[in-house]
């Protein structure tokens, strides 16, 4: 049999999600994205900078883009969340539903706790 | 307020108006193909690596949208090179001089068989 597309489709794909040792943060925190704006390569897009939302999920560990950009190792690696926002906290004149959400991967050095939220973990609602 | 803007990348667009979006397929162009198989070359090879690409992209500043996007990946493809003392700033032009010179043919006469021979 000859390997194809279709053969391929079938195997599962492998996770690109690693380990993350030493999380700061756990599913259900609330947090805040950094209100900086520092120069040079930065992953984090600046409508999301100062916005609050909660850990969606753990992505893993991965080398700091922000530093293999100037061609270095990327070491220490840094744990990438999925966080969730209400887009109508995002965008202030948002008209659509109110339930309506943006995921985005973000790096830990650029989250702190959400002012008002004890580091903890458990919470289920959406931000 | 002007700090809203500091330091922000020509790609870091979201939320600004944007208008439609063109989404014919432009194929690629010759030169294009090249390119792209270079930059594809030295990534594999782990010369360059994505993230670097896009740092020098995203400096190019105000230059960034006048590019066209294989013009633009170039560009940052030869920021990595010289930075990287693969190729040196002298190497590159003596190498477009030559590339330049191979396409430098001199005009084609007027042909007389063409001029003489009208049906």
């Amino acid at each position: 049999m000859t390997p194809g597309r279709r053969t391929q489709a079938r195997t599962p794909l492998p996770s690109t999600y690693t380990p993350a040792p030493g999380h700061r943060f756990s599913v259900g925190d609330r947090v805040a994205v950094k209100r900086t704006f520092p120069p040079g390569h930065r992953r984090t897009p600046y409508y999301i900078r100062g916005k609050r939302g909660v850990i969606e999920r753990i992505c893993g560990a991965f080398p700091n883009p922000e530093e293999l950009a100037y061609g270095f190792d990327g070491e220490p690696r840094k744990v990438l969340y999925r966080v969730r926002f209400a887009q109508n906290h995002v965008w202030e004149d948002y008209s659509g539903p109110t339930h309506d959400v943006i995921e985005m991967e973000i790096f830990e050095h650029w989250l702190e706790p959400a002012p008002g939220a004890a580091a903890r973990s458990g919470s289920d609602e959406p931000g | 307020m002007s700090e809203k803007a500091l330091n922000k990348g020509p790609h870091d667009m979201g939320g600004e108006a944007a208008g439609p979006i063109d989404t014919t397929d432009h194929g690629m162009k010759f030169w294009e193909k090249q390119a792209n198989a270079l930059r594809s070359t030295l990534s594999a090879k782990k010369v360059v690596r994505v993230d670097e690409l896009r740092r020098a992209a995203e400096d190019l500043g105000d230059q960034y949208y006048k590019l066209e996007y294989f013009e633009r990946t170039t560009a940052a493809l030869r920021t990595l090179l010289l930075e990287k003392g693969i190729i040196t700033e002298g190497e590159l032009r003596a190498q477009m001089a030559e590339v330049r010179a191979r396409f430098d043919v001199p005009k084609a006469p007027a042909s007389p068989v063409k001029n003489g021979m009208r049906r």
